[in-house]
């Protein structure tokens, strides 16, 4: 509002007859102003995490790539979004020999992660580890989304300033107002200035907390102090540190591992908090120094981690509540993860990672059961897909039997970086051909509608451009209706015998205060499904939380969980952004 | 009054073209990644054909004009490649590619048609198992040339519709990126895996 009396003392300082403007229509004029550069550059980055990786000068790294560091690297990731139940992020490369790494996105749909150059010659596996799992608890915390918003509201406070150093060069050329147009300028520039300090302020004391949690994270996702803690050791004892040359990474300074400007690296304009705080936060035996530590014996490691206190001890011995798992990744996951990946079959592996050869992965999975409908399937494909995208399917499906049924929601997530390199006349082609795939025995079931979904919410956000959902509903009793069939739903899944799906849900719905009568559904009617979920994913974190622990009290209520229960309970915290992690 | 109004409409117009100019960096950028996914392609198929020349050598020791050609336009065209990856935007570049595609499908076509003579060759097992290799790969480089061309289409439009026409000169986005063309290879036909027994 400073800027308001500035441009009014302007105005009135000037001989110009006509401009009598009342302070409200400066005001309006001034926010509108700002608000077009909030706007703007929340808009240019909203293409996705990818847009801003780009604009970082990052290079994508396809997932079937040759190069050692780099297979190493696309492995760690992978694991890690199998251990976080999501969908794994496309990989980005910067050139820059410091060590650092980001994670940009909007939601978990279109998050992706980069990796400095430096970052893969220093590190080996387990820091390496270290780093990624710190970027996954940003992607799972949502800071991103914080991060982006922050983004654009300092732009349009500095855009204040931009506009000011336009006025005062205007002034230069202005014989009339020109004392009146210089003051103009400096003081927008000055307001630019200030309130850039102050955001910048307010940016960085934010940062430093997210990047604690996400420190504390990581140690906790991998049951290990010594890798992320020799990480930032490392980065200590690098000449370059964390900082990067790329002038668009001062924009983004917050989202990246290590703190990209020595300017801001330390004091209260830290994006980071400093080093040797972060190391010893994570590492309270650390004796200071930044020496490499190659000649680190197992017996000091055992000890290290001996003396850690894990933030939450819980985790790994009980079984805790569910909506403590939402969004984590535990030990455990990620050694299931890591073993996983390691026994699939050669040849599904290979078939995730190519972008022909994934298209036939997925359609595989959506082959039915029954032996008629699977060659009418398959004659569909000869006809309508890509040549030699049935040869290949047919190839695998030998392989894919070999898969456990309830792992190949995990094939989805190692495809899904994959099939995002596809053109979009080819996702078009792709995206009928499943369609037809799943109506074509005339009814969905289960578990071909989670794997869909699960598909489609990843690729929608890159290739349809689909808006996501607000989030904003808090009162889970004003979405009742879609509630209480979801439980039904749920609940109809849970027993042969009616009475006892019938207290499944009872049980559940108490806990939610929900007093409708439960509907036993008969089949599986998946627009129906896709039509409550579409209304679902509108409710608040809160609520959403309070959800899904009904939906746990349902499938728990008669002490056994079957095959269709767990599956369906993967796929509601899939549509709700809210993963589960492996195994669990 | 009119100050102000003037001011909102030119930054509104900044900021639109400042995001022209962003969307033709990120398309053009788009095509270039898609480029390197038939890179990737093409040198898979490079790296079987001196293996297939081998092991046809064994048998058909009189064709060896056939067979150097084929090892000869296999040369020019990974030469055409890595240019190629050099510089995607190159017109003359990706030209130079397709024309030595061409021609390397063209060899290897001639070679397909002489080794119906020899049905030996044909049965070998590490013959065999090279077709096979050769024709999903062709496959996949199809795939992959279908891709880079949807996405060089996609800039070439948006580069030529109105309003970023205006501006693309400006902008050092003045030419239209170039189509990669060459016939998806009819090159070596893998035996079919019917046997009439």
């Amino acid at each position: 509002m400073l800027t308001n009396l500035l441009v009014a003392f302007f105005l009135g300082s000037t001989s110009q007859p006509g401009i009598a403007l009342s302070s409200i229509e400066i005001s309006l004029m001034v926010l509108a102003i700002i608000g077009i550069a909030i706007g703007y550059k929340y808009l240019s980055l909203k293409g996705g995490g990818r847009v801003i990786a780009e604009m970082l000068g990052g290079t994508l790294i396809t997932n079937d790539t040759n190069n050692p560091q780099h297979k190493q690297l696309i492995n760690v990731v992978e694991e890690m979004a199998i251990a976080a139940g999501m969908a794994v992020p496309p990989v980005y490369l910067i050139r820059e020999d410091s060590i650092n790494a980001f994670a940009a996105g909007f939601s978990q749909q279109d998050a992706v992660i980069g990796i400095n150059q430096g970052t893969l010659d220093l590190l080996n596996r387990e820091e390496l580890q270290g780093v990624v799992a710190h970027e996954f608890s940003h992607i799972l915390n949502g800071d991103m989304n914080l991060n982006l918003r922050l983004i654009a509201i300092l732009h349009g406070i500095v855009f204040i300033g931009m506009i000011g150093y336009g006025v005062l060069r205007g002034a230069m050329f202005q014989r009339k107002n020109g004392a009146a147009m210089l003051a103009l300028g400096v003081g927008l520039i000055a307001i630019g200035f200030g309130g850039m300090f102050f955001g910048n302020l307010i940016k960085a004391s934010v940062s430093r907390q997210r990047e604690y949690l996400a420190d504390a994270s990581a140690v906790q996702f991998t049951r290990l102090q010594t890798g992320i803690a020799n990480a930032l050791k490392k980065i200590g004892a690098h000449s370059h540190q964390s900082h990067m040359l790329n002038k668009s990474a001062e924009q983004a300074s917050h989202m990246f591992f290590g703190s990209v400007l020595p300017k801001f690296s330390s004091g209260l304009m830290a994006t980071h908090p400093p080093l040797d705080m972060r190391i010893r936060a994570i590492d309270p035996s650390w004796d200071g120094a930044f020496a490499e530590t190659k000649g680190q014996t197992r017996a000091k490691v055992k000890a290290a981690a001996a003396t850690s206190k894990p933030k939450n001890n819980i985790q790994s011995s009980l079984v805790s509540g569910i909506t403590e798992q939402v969004g984590q990744i535990n030990e455990a996951s990620l050694t299931k993860a890591n073993q996983f990946v390691n026994q699939l079959e050669p040849n599904i592996k290979t078939s995730s990672h190519d972008v022909f050869e994934a298209r036939a992965l997925i359609y595989a999975l959506l082959l039915s059961q029954n032996a008629d409908l699977r060659q009418k399937q398959i004659a569909f494909l000869y006809e309508k897909a890509e040549k030699g995208v049935p040869e290949h399917l047919i190839r695998i499906l030998s392989a894919l039997d070999q898969v456990n049924r309830s792992e190949h929601l995990n094939l989805v997530l190692m495809a899904t970086p994959t099939l995002k390199r596809l053109s979009k006349a080819q996702y078009r082609i792709f995206s009928a051909n499943i369609g037809e795939l799943i109506v074509s025995d005339g009814k969905v079931d289960l578990f071909e509608w989670v794997l869909h979904r699960v598909l489609t919410q990843a690729l929608y956000g890159q290739f349809e451009k689909i808006k996501p959902p607000r989030g904003k509903v808090n009162n889970i009793l004003k979405l009742e209706q879609e509630v209480a069939q979801l439980l039904s739903i749920l609940g109809s899944y849970s027993h042969p015998n009616k009475q006892q799906c019938e207290h499944a849900y009872h049980s559940a719905a108490r806990t939610l205060n929900i007093a409708l009568p439960f509907k036993h559904s008969e089949h599986f009617d998946f627009r129906l499904l896709n039509n409550i979920m579409e209304r679902l994913r509108e409710l608040s974190p809160g609520a959403k939380a309070k959800l899904i622990e009904a939906a746990d009290v349902c499938v728990r209520s008669d002490n056994s969980v079957s095959f269709e229960e767990r599956v369906m309970l993967q796929g509601i915290c899939a549509t709700l952004d809210c993963p589960l992690p492996y195994g669990s | 009054m009119e100050l102000l109004i003037t001011l909102g409409v030119l930054v509104l117009l900044a900021f639109w073209i400042v995001s022209i100019y962003n969307q033709l960096v990120a398309l053009k950028n788009r095509y270039e990644n898609g480029f390197s996914q038939i890179e990737i392609q093409l040198k898979r198929r490079y790296d079987l054909i001196p293996n297939l020349v081998e092991t046809a050598k064994g048998y058909m020791s009189h064709e060896r004009e056939t067979l150097e050609s084929v090892i000869q336009a296999r040369n020019q065209a990974m030469n055409g490649l890595q240019s190629a990856a050099d510089d995607p935007s190159n017109p003359q570049a990706i030209k130079d590619l397709s024309s030595a595609e061409g021609l390397l499908g063209g060899a290897l076509g001639r070679l397909n048609v002489v080794m119906e003579s020899y049905p030996d060759l044909k049965a070998n097992q590490n013959m065999m198992q090279l077709t096979e290799e050769l024709t999903s790969t062709e496959n996949k480089v199809a795939f992959a040339r279908q891709g880079y061309n949807d996405q060089v289409t996609e800039y070439n439009t948006y580069r030529q519709s109105f309003p970023p026409v205006v501006f693309a000169n400006l902008f050092k986005h003045g030419i239209d990126a170039e189509l990669l063309e060459f016939a998806d290879s009819e090159a070596i036909q893998a035996a079919p895996t019917v046997s009439f027994n």
